[in-house]
């Protein structure tokens, strides 16, 4: 009983440090009770309450992640012959107003195609929310068979080895991996084995007011290249004495994710966030002279401005372009009164783009059979009929590349040609730098660093410097799991 | 208590006119001022809700802003309410709320008592410990108390959101502390006269400390009314959860809120409260002048 509770302390102690710590709990588990060995061991028995076999201590995922979590995934198919029938499966996800009803429309048609699975969807906040809630539920072993994880939360899970490898359950379901768009997919592999099905998937995408662009006497573009907008910016610039009425373009905050726009940016200057292998390189002299030039745009050429919510800034007319996600396209041309025109981003050295969004994964804690439930349910809500269903719907990318054929999408195309851009965009685009999406806060390291830069106007080398620096110390024990996970 | 109420200076000083001419007119203006100020800066917000609940989201998006709904429109409150099931939601914080905070009051007031206006042992110790649990975060404790809630197979359920709740530290030390500085001859006039610890807490400590009381109650009835996170955390399914859940499931997570059903949601939230704020501070105002001990 003594040990439960320094188990709790600890972890207690550890949400101290925010979001962030809540998943060092989950991922820094193994080291942290090394003295007490004797808490791994009981809590595996505990774990089989669950109806499955002996061999799937899937719920000492939370204690020793790397020792058990890897077989009990790939052992887990073999002993499924079939879905069970009238299977019941919970599903977490962090769609809400639109998008949640979307979300319940489709688990709805699931239910209604097919007696043996039912899918209850339950929603759990936003992303971060549903993130520390399964958190919480890996060690309280209460924890969905099916869950909703965004781009920068995934990976945490799977070095905590919280979430399965699917390839298994997916060959059982006939899953086609072939006819997902390979960008998407691939992101969610890890040493050749699938562990994130690509779902609400969403890019950057550069958005335009016609009208304005029309007055200003500009070509009924984006831009192709950044040097090109820099032409164009002083005849969209409204100023009020020193103050900017109307800037030319916005950028977004720390806090609404300047470091996910940023990142294309960095790679049409030919720099990187960071290499595959955990190399942070942002002090690499094109990742800086990306980030000149945002600071440029701001303080000396005085075009553009930081702002919290970029899409009422550019709904209200008070910046003249931006670069938006495509998951709000559909808000932004129903509230907009004006024209919306969208391009793909431009180009400087390169052109450069990357992906973002939200993917499916099922828990290594969930019994077998619930597992090939879960699996059957993602087969649905991604096959091609449905990708383009719920694209349409939503506004988020179909994730089929077959889905771009079925005649209602060749019909939408027609009916939205913003949409269409933004879907030819799709193939060019790349998965983000491990320092944003695979190191914890990464994001907000990067993101907190740019406004310094932006709006401090702070010297970019020595800024970069110390975000390098950072995440460096927090790549390292991430970089500590992962060697434990993989080898 | 009325220590403990910097503000209500300028009631008082009205109330008695000798002291009015010792005030000099600039103090007056100032605490004028500075009253104006406070009810901007608090009825602002709440009118920014109240005007937003009645625009158009083309309204609300576009600059500059408006002052009043161009054309006010009421849709948002029949969107709002058809867009999650609020009659549920009702019904759990009203169940959460009423039956939360009249365990966290109970607990409160007879720990307090014991802890004012008893003798025992280790006294000073459990204080001590009280405070202690007062400086924690609520944010640390909520992990364990979700892993002991599932523990006890209490997720999704109205003691699974009430139980953590039902006893908060900071109750008990604000009713001691009020308790404390009540006149002791009237509680030992009472002894005297042969009341036993019920009687004395009941006819004679809890309408001396109304205001206290009060409260203390009103805060811990906002306080669960309004609570997000733990029972979020603590419930899954829609027919479990409250309004702040229920309010915002009308907000997108990737794209463009349509602010005006969020706001007309909130005024759901909002209102019943502003009713009950009404209604308890004549309670906190006639409990001031109750308390006299001086004939």
């Amino acid at each position: 009983m003594s040990i439960t509770i320094t188990r709790r302390r600890f972890l207690a102690g550890l949400l101290t440090g925010g979001s962030a710590a809540v998943l060092a709990a989950c991922g820094s588990t193994p080291t942290a009770t090394a003295p007490t060995a004797s808490t791994a061991s009981t809590a595996a028995p505990a774990a089989d309450a669950t109806p499955m076999p002996a061999a799937t201590t899937a719920p000492a995922a939370t204690a020793a992640p790397a020792a058990t979590a890897m077989p009990a995934a790939t052992t887990a198919p073999a002993t499924v012959a079939a879905t069970g029938s009238g299977t019941k499966i919970t599903y977490w996800g962090s769609f809400s107003g639109g998008l949640g009803d979307a979300e319940q429309a489709m688990v709805k048609a699931f239910n209604e195609s097919q007696q043996d699975v039912q899918v209850e969807y339950q929603f759990q906040g936003s992303y971060e929310e549903t993130a520390q809630k399964f958190t919480a539920g890996l060690q309280a072993k209460t924890i969905p068979d099916v869950i909703l994880l965004s781009d920068v939360w995934w990976f945490s899970f799977y070095v905590a080895g919280a979430i399965g490898a699917l390839d298994d359950l997916a060959a059982a379901a006939k899953l086609d991996f072939a006819d997902y768009e390979p960008v998407l997919l691939n992101e969610g592999v890890r040493q050749n084995k699938h562990y994130w099905i690509p779902f609400a998937r969403s890019t950057p995408l550069f958005y335009y007011n016609k009208d304005m662009f029309a007055a200003a006497g500009l070509p009924d573009r984006a831009p192709e290249t950044w040097a090109e907008f820099g032409e164009w910016a002083p005849k969209l610039v409204q100023k009020d004495g020193e103050t900017l009425k109307r800037a030319a373009f916005s950028h977004p905050n720390g806090t609404s994710y300047i470091a996910w726009l940023f990142q294309p940016v960095t790679w049409q200057h030919g720099g990187v966030y960071s290499t595959p292998d955990f190399k942070m390189t942002m002090t690499d002299p094109n990742t800086v002279r990306a980030a000149k030039f945002y600071q440029d745009s701001a303080n000396t050429l005085k075009w553009a401005n930081l702002v919290a919510d970029l899409n009422k800034e550019f709904i209200g007319g008070t910046t003249a372009a931006m670069m938006g996600s495509t998951g709000g396209l559909a808000g932004i041309e129903k509230n907009a009164q004006f024209k919306v025109g969208v391009g793909f981003l431009p180009k400087e050295k390169n052109f450069g783009c990357c992906t973002g969004g939200a993917g499916l994964a099922i828990p290594t804690g969930t019994p077998a059979e619930k597992q090939q439930a879960a699996m059957a349910y993602i087969a649905f809500a991604t096959n091609p009929e449905n990708a383009g269903v719920w694209s349409r719907n939503t506004g988020y990318m179909p994730v089929r590349v077959s889905s771009k054929q079925l005649p209602e999408m060749v019909k939408f195309f027609e009916e939205r040609p913003n949409f269409k851009t933004a879907v030819d965009q799709l193939p060019k685009t790349r998965a983000q730098d491990a320092a944003r999406v695979f190191v914890r806060n990464g994001d907000q390291i990067i993101g907190k660093g740019l406004e310094r830069i932006v709006v401090n106007n702070e010297g970019v080398e020595t800024v970069f410097a110390d975000v390098n620096a950072e995440l460096e110390r927090t790549a390292a024990p991430i970089l500590r799991d992962l060697k434990a996970i993989e080898g | 208590m009325r220590d403990a109420l910097p503000l209500d200076g300028a009631p008082v000083v009205s109330a008695h006119p000798a002291d009015r001419a010792s005030r000099s007119l600039p103090l007056t203006l100032l605490g004028y001022a500075a009253l104006i100020l406070a009810v901007v800066a608090i009825g602002m917000p709440l009118y920014w809700t109240v005007i937003a609940s009645f625009k158009q989201t083309r309204e609300i998006y576009s600059i500059p802003v408006t002052w009043f709904p161009a054309q006010p429109t009421v849709e948002n409150y029949f969107k709002a309410w058809a867009g999650a099931p609020f009659g549920r939601y009702y019904l759990n914080s009203l169940i959460t709320t009423i039956v939360g905070s009249a365990a966290e009051v109970f607990f409160a007031t007879t720990s307090a008592y014991a802890l004012a206006l008893l003798r025992f042992p280790r006294k000073e110790l459990i204080f001590v410990l009280l405070l202690t649990a007062l400086m924690i975060p609520a944010e640390i404790t909520i992990v364990p108390n979700y892993l002991t809630i599932a523990a006890l197979g209490w997720t999704n359920t109205y003691q699974g959101i009430i139980v953590p709740g039902a006893s908060v530290a900071f109750g008990t030390f604000l009713l001691r502390q009020a308790f404390r500085s009540l006149p002791y001859e009237v509680i030992e006039a009472a002894r005297v006269d042969g009341a036993g610890q019920l009687r004395v807490l009941f006819s004679v400590v809890l309408p001396m400390a109304q205001p206290a009381l009060v409260t203390m109650a009103l805060l811990s009835v906002v306080g669960k009314w309004n609570d997000f996170l733990w029972p979020l955390l603590v419930t899954n399914t829609s027919d479990m959860r409250t309004l702040p859940i229920g309010i915002y499931w009308l907000r997108n997570q990737e794209g463009v809120t349509d602010w005006g059903v969020v706001m007309a949601g909130s005024l759901f939230l909002i209102v019943p409260m502003l009713l009950v704020f009404l209604l308890a501070q004549r309670s906190i105002v006639e409990g001031m002048t109750a308390g006299a001990v001086k004939g």
